[in-house]
């Protein structure tokens, strides 16, 4: 039985961009379990191969400017607004933690690329506790 | 536990700038047409998502979302207040 075609990651990724710097701010929208991270890697890998290879990963954003869409507040006011609870990081934590960290689609989301699911716990160990999302919803209610 | 239409990570955005994922993780298929409002995530991120389109893909049909405005709690409290 021959597995299905993927599309190539690769070809998604933002090359002409500047990598981010160790300083800038990961974000992810939670709270996660280490079986959902390990459902949403599988997403990845069933639909993408990286350099022709299946590829686990897991979708972040990274605070790339100080103002606008793809800032810190940008991002947790529009791409995670629907997230009351966050995990934030940093680029340099990413890295020294041993992922690599795909700038992929459209700026500011990037991947996580994981090198088995196994790795699910060190990425959740990486991202530590959850935080408030200050700017979660639309401010019916003080927050 | 909130029910789930359709499980998505709320983080995953594809080429379209659209969350994305795949119909046979929908409780119900049929109820995931193009303009339909779905509650989509995880039980223990859910969200009000419109979907967008439906993708016919060798890996599966890939499904679309737009996260909608606000939590599923502040949709909660705008039933309760029109009585539904």
């Amino acid at each position: 039985m021959t597995e299905p075609q993927r599309d190539e990651l690769r070809q998604r990724v933002r090359d002409d961009e500047q990598p981010p710097a160790a300083a800038r701010v990961v974000i992810r929208g939670g709270p996660d379990t280490l079986s959902l991270l390990r459902a949403h890697a599988r997403r990845l890998w069933r639909s993408y191969q990286l350099d022709g290879q299946p590829v686990y990963g897991i979708s972040v954003f990274v605070a790339l400017d100080d103002i606008g869409p793809a800032s810190e507040r940008g991002i947790l006011t529009v791409k995670l607004q629907s997230y009351p609870s966050v995990y934030c990081c940093t680029v340099a934590a990413v890295t020294a933690a041993g992922f690599e960290l795909l700038a992929t689609f459209s700026r500011p989301h990037f991947t996580i690329v994981l090198p088995d699911l196994d790795s699910v716990g060190s990425l959740a160990a990486m991202f530590g506790e959850l935080l408030v999302n200050p700017y979660a919803g639309r401010g019916e209610e003080q927050r | 536990m909130t029910h789930i239409d359709i499980l998505a990570d709320l983080n995953s955005e594809d080429e379209t700038g659209f969350v994305w994922t795949f119909l046979d993780e929908a409780d119900d298929p049929a109820v995931i047409r193009p303009g339909a409002v779905v509650v989509a995530g995880t039980p223990l991120t859910p969200a009000v998502c419109e979907v967008i389109d439906l993708i016919d893909k060798p890996a599966g049909t890939v499904v679309h979302l737009r996260v909608l405005p606000g939590t599923l709690d502040e949709y909660r409290r705008l039933l309760a207040r029109a009585g539904v």
